[in-house]
């Protein structure tokens, strides 16, 4: 069952100064954690960050969705939200089986909330349609 | 026949990347006839394949991927009108300002009356490194993997060994996990990463991807393909310790062992280097030392945000339109030379005017590296026994560059006896 | 043209440098009386030509002084070198005649050297002279040395072009290759004037009437094969370091220690190449517990060839070093006794079956003049004479297109657009001369095969930037799936797509625990 506690040290990722809590936390089973205890951090937002990093950390995703027609293969994609880490290969999953038609273009929402996850896929490059193809 | 077309431009800029735009750019702005050379099909350069996010938070406040950031900067290409020559090379440059470029079916000459070099840099290949053992297939740099698979949609194994923690190795480890492939380890000599922090959270962490740190790779085996490779730990100077060997089978080795400024153009121009970065040696205005050819972005130090190299390379176009409308470009007069002093591996520029820094409010933007991690920093630059200048840092890091600045009140009590700057960091 | 059913009047066995050569002069010839051309094919195990020795090795045209009066070498060496200005104009294969100085550091040094001269005399190499140091600087500014032997003869070459000329040259004349098909078996015919029959790999047979045994560090399997007798050969290692363009000038002249009377090689030396580089090596390392075709590089050696480029070349840096390589000499001497034996190119015991044994340095110098002592032998079973219809020629330019004048530069980019567009940046090679890569007529298809011919991939960043674009466009405009790219044998590229049409589920290593 949960209880145990886990002690660690996490570098700062919010701004260059990089400060480096202790944290403290707490695994609550089926993946759950609680932070109970952290020091070092040199403001708020630090504080917010390692809360959020281990309690739910959050990820956002760039990756690639096959194309077909177009003048590259692929089109690079991104999720426009952060996503929970623990979705990302779901998500993954769905931009896997994913296709896509040329022509696309930058910021065209290719997927809408993929995996249930609270973001968009997007296109992050513009793909032109090949007229040969 | 026999002979290449000539025509004449005002400012030349080498290298579509996100430094070659954003020159090109304010070159423009500030009024010049301005042409961009590219040798690919299409504009942004490497951002093209650095698909991941956390480009442009200086510069538009939001996580672009590479090919977004350089989209911006591609539309404002296209509303200002810049011409562009694409799937153009440049063979040669000459100290004179001509330039021999080649595309399909034509050569052409331009005589420009600046030059931006904004060629980028290419990564260290193998040789460079010596790893002994076979030479199998499956051993890709990192760059020529992303653009592999990201621009090409092929894979290039299945099974992967890291050497290197730069930022492009440590990106490439989650994207190929995330694309079915399994990332044994990542290998890096020193002892620290070479990576950001925020990368090495991000990429190795969350995937369970070891880091071993002091680590090298001493052997390469398979006659055909891939079969392994052997890692071993080193001493404080870097030579593997015997008896620390392990060996990781995989079919894949990726290297992310360092960036080169890519600077053939200005070495056959005859444009003195810099051996520290491997760019050009620059002034404040980011010119060589020869007139009106100038170097910005990854051709003359390797950064670590594009955002930076953007910056540095708008002030490279701006300065370049000025020369060619034939402006004061810098004020003359005595100039010091900037050198890397106690712990820091190199500085940009190398040299700076005085009455340069001493213009405008914001002075002149200095860039430097520490060569080792350190915390509660003191940053001191000194001139002959006087500091012109001191900062504190919580935190330096050899993978972070730092950028400070040189104002006109730091020089005030500077004698003139004094001929160079020093950089430490205490 | 496939099956079992092939018959050759001579079948080469090794598609090396000598195996080529040879291949090549048999192709001018006739039977003679019939007007019908001899049937040649060729057998190489690897997915191309001169992949082995041939290609691993200092490329250096020898002058013939250093072999004992009266040996094979010395005789082939001195022939071989003085046909290679014509046959290298014939087939566009780069050579430079940029001499030699072999030098005499002390006294100790001289009586070597002296012998060194009269071997040279002995053997008929033209032009020697021996300088003092004045003399030696006058030619390369800033060496050491008491007195130096100087060959003028001595010439650096396109070691991979020359075999790649070669084979494409007989190829054009109809010699059938036969690229990734070893011979695993040779029967041999029991009574003279019969048929060999080698069976190779993939199950295909060839009968010919005569087979030359070329196969470079496997003659000794291949001559037992067919009964011929039994060799030993020992492989011993030479590495190597290539070093960028940028240090292209520094070496005027081929630079060579005094050879101590055992010593397995040359020495180590600093050898500049047609294309611009300077080698460091090699080294000479018996490797009697590896694999004979095991090419890899050592650390110990690595350090010490980085050390001797730094004596020579104190301004060296780091990323000057762009490439190791090794490649192993197939030696008659074991490696107690060290030194070198003479090459054996003769008709076996088994009648119609021609040995080439032992074929190290020069072998390279010395392939066209074997290749004339191959067809006096052919020509003891076959009556042949040399035919009115061969084309010797080989058409283009030697050396890449980057290299030609200006001028001409632009008046071929307009016939042929492709010539403007550089795939390679690092050796500015053109789309044009990667698409006469691909294409070539031996239908050789790695990345490897295009590197040779082409130089692209070879420069500075090591197809970093060149090999994602090659790949692309071998894939867009010849057709070729992921897994098709080889980089030599055996050695594919990539294990397949990222995104695949129609593929739902993805094996990821999600069940391994990887994942968070």
């Amino acid at each position: 069952m949960s209880g145990s506690t886990i002690k660690g040290e996490f570098l700062c990722v919010v701004c260059p100064n990089g400060c480096i809590l202790e944290a403290e936390y707490e695994e609550k089973g089926e993946g759950g954690r609680e932070l109970i205890f952290f020091a070092g951090n040199r403001c708020a937002r630090g504080e917010k960050w390692v809360r959020q990093e281990i309690e739910d950390p959050m990820r956002t995703i760039s990756s690639s969705i096959l194309v077909r027609g177009g003048d590259f293969p692929l089109a690079s994609v991104r999720t426009t939200a952060p996503i929970p880490l623990t979705k990302v290969r779901d998500v993954m999953d769905e931009i896997r089986k994913a296709a896509l038609d040329a022509p696309l273009y930058i910021g065209q929402v290719v997927l809408v909330n993929p995996a249930g996850a609270e973001t968009n896929i997007i296109v992050t490059r513009g793909v032109a349609a090949l007229r040969h193809r | 026949m026999g002979a290449p077309e000539v025509i004449e431009r005002g400012l030349a800029v080498i290298g579509g990347g996100p430094a070659g735009l954003a020159a090109a750019i304010a070159a423009k702005e500030a009024g010049a006839d301005v042409v961009l050379i590219e040798r690919d099909r299409i504009l942004g350069g490497i951002l093209n394949q650095c698909i991941h996010d956390g480009f442009g938070l200086h510069r538009f406040g939001e996580a672009l991927s590479g090919p977004e950031y350089a989209g911006r900067f591609i539309d404002r290409q296209r509303e200002l009108g810049i011409p562009v020559m694409r799937n153009t090379i440049v063979l040669k440059l000459s100290r004179d300002r001509r330039l021999l470029t080649s595309q399909a079916g034509r050569l052409t000459e331009i005589r420009a009356g600046a030059v931006v070099l904004a060629t980028g840099c290419r990564e260290r290949p193998r040789g460079a490194l010596s790893i002994p053992g076979h030479r199998p297939s499956g051993v890709y740099t990192a760059g020529a993997a992303q653009s592999f698979v990201n621009m090409e949609n092929i894979m290039p194994g299945k099974r992967v060994c890291i050497l290197g923690s730069g930022d492009i190795g440590l990106i490439m480890a989650r994207r190929m996990t995330l694309e079915g492939a399994k990332v044994e380890a990542v290998f890096e000599i020193m002892p620290w990463s070479g990576g950001l922090p925020r990368n090495i959270r991000q990429c190795l962490s969350d995937y369970g991807i070891p880091l071993f740190l002091s680590t090298t790779i001493v052997g390469v085996s398979g006659m055909g393909r891939l079969e392994g490779v052997t890692a071993a730990r080193v001493d404080e100077r870097g030579q593997p310790v015997k008896g620390t060997e392990r060996f990781f089978p995989c079919d894949t080795l990726l290297l992310s062992v360092g960036l080169i400024p890519e600077n053939e153009l200005a070495r056959e121009a005859g444009i003195a280097l810099d051996p520290l970065t491997g760019g050009a040696l620059a002034d404040e205005n980011c010119m060589t030392d020869a007139e009106g050819i100038f170097s910005c972005g990854n051709a003359l130090h390797v950064h670590d945000l594009a955002d930076m190299a953007s910056e540095e390379a708008e002030r490279a176009g701006r300065c370049a339109a000025a020369y060619v409308s034939g402006g004061p470009l810098s004020p003359g007069g005595p100039s010091v030379e900037i050198r890397p002093g106690l712990n820091v591996r190199y500085v940009v520029p190398g040299r700076v005017s005085l009455p340069g820094a001493s213009r405008g409010r914001d002075g002149v933007a200095l860039a430097f590296r520490v060569t080792a991690p350190r915390r509660e920093a003191v940053v001191r630059i000194t001139g002959g026994d006087v500091t012109v200048r001191e900062e504190r840092y919580p935190r330096l890091h050899p993978a972070e560059m730092v950028w400070t600045r040189l104002r006109g009140e730091d020089l005030g009590g500077l004698e003139k006896r004094v001929r160079a700057l020093e950089v430490n960091v205490l | 043209m496939e099956g079992a059913e092939l018959d050759y009047d001579v079948l080469i066995i090794g598609a090396g440098v000598v195996g080529c050569a040879a291949a090549r002069e048999l192709a001018r010839h006739e039977k003679t009386g019939t007007g019908m051309k001899l049937k040649i094919g060729v057998l190489e195990k690897e997915p191309d030509v001169g992949f082995g020795t041939s290609s691993r090795n200092s490329a250096v045209i020898h002058s013939g002084i250093n072999y004992a009066p009266g040996v094979l070498r010395a005789y082939l060496c001195v022939r071989g070198n003085m046909m290679m200005d014509k046959l290298c104009a014939e087939l566009k294969v780069p050579i430079k005649r940029i001499g030699k100085l072999t030098v005499a550091l002390t006294k100790t040094d001289l009586p070597g050297l002296y012998r060194q001269k009269d071997q040279g005399e002995a053997n008929g190499v033209p032009g020697m002279e021996l300088m003092d140091n004045a003399e030696m600087r006058a030619i390369q500014p800033g060496i050491e040395g008491i007195l130096g032997l100087w060959t003028p003869t001595s010439a650096i070459i396109s070691s991979y072009g020359l075999t790649i000329g070669l084979a494409e040259n007989a190829h054009a004349n109809g010699v059938d290759f036969h690229l990734n098909c070893a011979a695993e078996s040779i029967k041999s015919p029991p009574a003279r004037g019969g048929s060999f029959e080698v069976r190779c790999s993939g199950g295909r047979t060839y009968r010919s009437r005569l087979a030359i045994n070329a196969a470079g560090l496997r003659c000794g399997e291949v001559s037992a094969m067919a009964g011929a007798g039994s060799f030993n050969i020992w492989a011993c290692r030479g590495e190597y370091y290539v070093l960028d363009k940028r240090l292209n000038g520094s070496l005027k002249t081929l630079i060579y220690p005094v050879p101590g009377p055992g010593d397995p090689g040359l020495g180590i030396h600093l050898t500049p190449t047609v294309d611009g580089n300077i080698l460091i090596g090699p080294s000479a390392v018996y490797i009697p517990d590896e694999d004979r075709e095991d090419c890899r590089t050592t650390s110990g050696v690595a350090a010490a060839l980085r050390r001797e480029g730094l004596r020579f070349l104190p301004g060296l840096a780091a990323s000057d070093f762009i490439r190791s390589f090794a490649g192993n000499r197939p030696k008659r001497t074991p490696p107690e006794k060290g030194g070198n034996a003479d090459f054996v190119v003769e008709e076996s015991s088994v009648p119609g079956f021609i040995n080439l044994v032992g074929i190290e340095s020069p072998g390279l110098t010395s392939a066209p003049a074997i290749a004339e002592m191959i067809r006096d032998i052919v020509k003891k079973h076959i009556p042949i004479s040399e035919r009115s219809g061969f084309a010797a020629e080989r058409p283009g330019f030697a050396g890449t297109f980057s290299e030609l004048p200006l001028a001409r530069r632009a008046d071929l980019i307009v016939t042929e657009p492709e010539y403007g567009e550089i795939i390679c940046r690092c050796e500015q090679i053109t789309k044009r001369e990667i698409r006469q890569a691909i294409e070539n007529p031996l239908g050789a298809r790695t990345l490897s095969s295009i590197k040779y011919r082409a130089r692209a991939q070879m420069g500075r960043c090591q197809g970093g930037f060149c090999g994602p674009r090659i790949v692309r466009m071998m894939r867009d405009e010849y057709g070729f799936e992921p897994e098709e790219f080889f980089l030599r044998g055996k050695s594919r590229m990539f294990s397949g797509r990222v995104r695949d049409a129609g593929l739902g589920e993805h094996p990821g290593n999600r069940d391994e625990g990887g994942w968070v």
